[in-house]
């Protein structure tokens, strides 16, 4: 998809969040969402293959998302995949969420944990890479089981990586 | 002319002669006579081809004589060209039994250094080939070891990366990154 549609669909997405008064609700579930699409690569092939008719491919995001996320997310996923647009979901959903990172002067943090952090533990490593960088953030975290330890974040081009995963490939080099 | 006729013609009694061994005069002057002719014809046309005869015969035989001397003079260069060729053959055995050996020395030579070059050769190739495969397994053993090391590790790691070890990891990136202004 042209540079111009994509940023066609976050606009018109921002648009509707910000509208149902769920902005923030709707980009982390979005954002989630797509991360979930990123790295599965059989769901990845489920929404983008044109072979399976629209409703179906609608139908598995309702399945996927009903109860785990409010209904403006999923509407939206739906309309982005029942227009056959599911192959630029995550660039979609990453322009929305730079786009309303940047209506509130905030720059994305995508933060990646082997396991889900607290909201304690997300406000503190919010404020902790906000005054590590001196820059506001608006921090996603990410659940990623192969960092099997520790985090990774990354600000703008900044990566702060302290993970197991990365550990083991040092020591795995080193020997 | 009756005396001359009679005494051609006349019939005397054989027992009648006048000498038991001459003939009588007529029969010496007819016979003479007739002799001449006789001899005077033979030297006139009997001569000549018996001479002709001759000289034909000498030449003839001339030729012959000349043809035997060509064929000996002939038979003797053959001869002589025989002992020459048999000379040559001899010497032409000799010169090809004795390229023969040279050729035979040669590669004999060429194949005991070809030999002793290829037997070097393979010397340097296999002390190269050795090392190389020691090399080689050293560096495959290191190589198991580095993996099975890796994988000991990640094992013991993630057999070790409990909730507690995980929330203590969190907790220690995030002071890490606070304390890092």
């Amino acid at each position: 998809m042209s540079d111009a549609r994509i940023e066609a669909y976050s606009r018109a997405l921002f648009e509707v969040a910000q509208a149902e008064g769920n902005l923030s609700v709707v980009e982390d579930e979005l954002f989630r969402m797509a991360r979930a699409v990123e790295s599965s690569e059989q769901l990845r092939g489920v929404l983008t293959d044109a072979t399976i008719p629209a409703e179906r491919r609608q139908q598995v995001v309702e399945q996927l998302m009903g109860g785990k996320a409010s209904n403006t997310s999923m509407q939206l996923v739906s309309l982005i995949v029942g227009a056959g647009r599911g192959r630029d979901l995550v660039a979609i959903v990453d322009r929305l969420v730079q786009r309303a990172s940047s209506e509130q002067q905030r720059e994305v943090a995508e933060v990646r944990s082997a396991v889900a952090l607290s909201e304690d533990q997300t406000k503190r490593l919010a404020d902790a890479l906000s005054k590590s960088t001196g820059r506001k953030l608006n921090l996603k975290v990410v659940v990623d089981p192969s960092v099997l330890g520790g985090l990774v974040a990354t600000v703008g081009d900044e990566v702060i990586d302290d993970t197991v995963r990365t550990r083991l490939e040092q020591i795995k080099t080193r020997i | 002319m009756n005396l001359v006729v009679t005494s051609l013609f006349a019939v005397e009694d054989p027992s009648q002669t006048h000498h038991w061994l001459l003939p009588e005069t007529a029969e010496i002057v007819y016979g003479g006579i007739a002799s001449c002719i006789i001899f005077f014809g033979l030297y006139k046309f009997g001569w000549p081809m018996i001479v002709k005869s001759m000289n034909a015969r000498t030449a003839r035989i001339q030729k012959e004589l000349d043809g035997a001397a060509d064929a000996r003079s002939k038979s003797e260069t053959d001869a002589a060209g025989i002992r020459t060729a048999l000379g040559d053959i001899e010497s032409e055995r000799r010169k090809i039994l004795a390229e023969a050996d040279a050729q035979a020395t040669a590669i004999i030579s060429d194949g005991r250094a070809r030999l002793l070059k290829e037997v070097a050769d393979l010397e340097v190739k296999a002390v190269a080939d050795l090392a190389a495969a020691r090399g080689r397994s050293g560096e495959e053993l290191r190589g198991e070891i580095a993996r099975l090391s890796s994988a000991a590790i990640s094992s013991a790691v993630a057999a070790s990366l409990n909730d507690r070890a995980q929330q203590e990891l969190i907790e220690s990136f995030i002071k890490s990154v606070g304390a890092a202004k």
